[in-house]
């Protein structure tokens, strides 16, 4: 599990890490990305946002997400993740499927009936 | 709000129940696989192989942190031409165990594949014909089909929703919720299947070992010695030298 990988970063020095802390932490980030896509859908359908607003709803929240990643990891984030870019768009469109289901819940629920 | 008036009790007895359905038959399925799972038996030599093969896979990856001698003495302990582990270890195909096989794949489908069609007709035919809801941005005529599945009404805009519809939106939503309900490798989603196969564990076994080998020995024999730990001294002495100026 403990395995150490490396890979050649944009400089040409090698950089060596740790194959399952990476993975760990990438979950950790996934967990989070998801409950985040699940809660700004709720809030999203309760609020009644609709078309544009909706997405431009998640846009923000994904990109508030990335923030707060950011803040939490601080000036060290090369010591947790490999790529700052690459936790901003991982997984954009499987947490947009998620938001939209509960969007969808939720304003229905609310909304429509 | 809306132009269309729709029955609240359609809500209390077609909408929340198709999402308590989807979401807790992916539960039951999780832990039914969980059940009816058995350990996959090995034997001695394959698994042999299989070591033999992801420590050659280790010294391709982690090679440059040994030093020149110790990485061409396990280089050569696998890739020797008289001598060499993947030369000299002569196996025969497996053969397939195939009454085994066979019930994994029936067990397979009866935890996938029957779930979707039987829920999934269960529903249709339980729910069949109702216009849920609907989703909150506006579609364009392309989604009806997609979208109004069972409800075939053309004065209708494309963003409303049908029952049969609403199920299918809410199996392939609720995917990554059921990650963060059952954990990293949950069972309730077939595609984490096929991820597990790739991740490949000490028990998977190359289906032919003759032909592995072949490909890991030619993959070790390109692998050349690069040292990672080269400038690790100055590294050191810098990094100490910081933390000591601090």
């Amino acid at each position: 599990m403990n395995k150490v990988k490396t890979r050649l970063s944009k400089t040409g020095d090698i950089v060596a890490y740790s194959e399952g802390a990476i993975r760990n932490n990438i979950s950790a980030v996934e967990y989070c990305r998801t409950s985040m896509a699940a809660i700004s859908g709720c809030a999203a359908g309760i609020l009644g946002l609709s078309a544009t607003l909706g997405f431009l709803f998640y846009f923000i929240s994904v990109f508030v997400l990335w923030i707060m990643v950011l803040m939490k990891s601080g000036t060290q984030w090369r010591k947790y993740f490999i790529n700052r870019k690459n936790l901003l768009t991982n997984q954009f469109l499987g947490g947009l499927c998620t938001y939209v289901l509960f969007w969808t819940f939720l304003y229905g629920m609310v909304h429509v009936y | 709000m809306t132009e269309l008036l729709i029955d609240p009790d359609i809500r209390v007895w077609v909408f929340l129940p198709i999402v308590l359905i989807t979401f807790l038959v992916g539960i039951v399925r999780h832990y039914v696989s969980i059940l009816i799972s058995t350990q996959k038996k090995a034997e001695m030599t394959q698994i042999m192989d299989s070591q033999a093969m992801i420590r050659a896979r280790l010294l391709r990856e982690n090679g440059k942190y040994l030093s020149a001698q110790s990485f061409s003495m396990r280089k050569n302990f696998f890739n020797n031409e008289e001598t060499g582990y993947f030369k000299t270890q002569k196996r025969a195909p497996v053969a397939q165990n195939s009454s085994a096989m066979l019930t994994d794949m029936v067990k397979g489908n009866f935890i996938n594949v029957l779930p979707m069609v039987v829920i999934g007709g269960w529903i249709n035919w339980m729910f069949s014909g109702f216009v849920t809801t609907k989703v909150p941005f506006p579609l364009t005529l392309r989604f009806k089909p997609m979208l109004q599945r069972g409800v075939e009404l053309a004065s209708l805009d494309a963003a409303w929703v049908s029952s049969a519809s609403w199920y299918f939106l809410n199996v392939f939503g609720l995917r990554s919720i059921y990650t963060l309900v059952l954990g990293e490798n949950n069972h309730a989603d077939q595609t984490q299947a096929q991820a597990d196969a790739m991740t490949g564990a000490a028990m998977t076994m190359p289906q032919d070992p003759k032909a592995a080998f072949k490909a890991e020995w030619e993959a070790l024999e390109i692998t050349e010695y690069h040292n990672a730990l080269k400038n690790i001294d100055a590294d050191m002495m810098s990094i100490a030298n910081e933390s000591s100026a601090s």
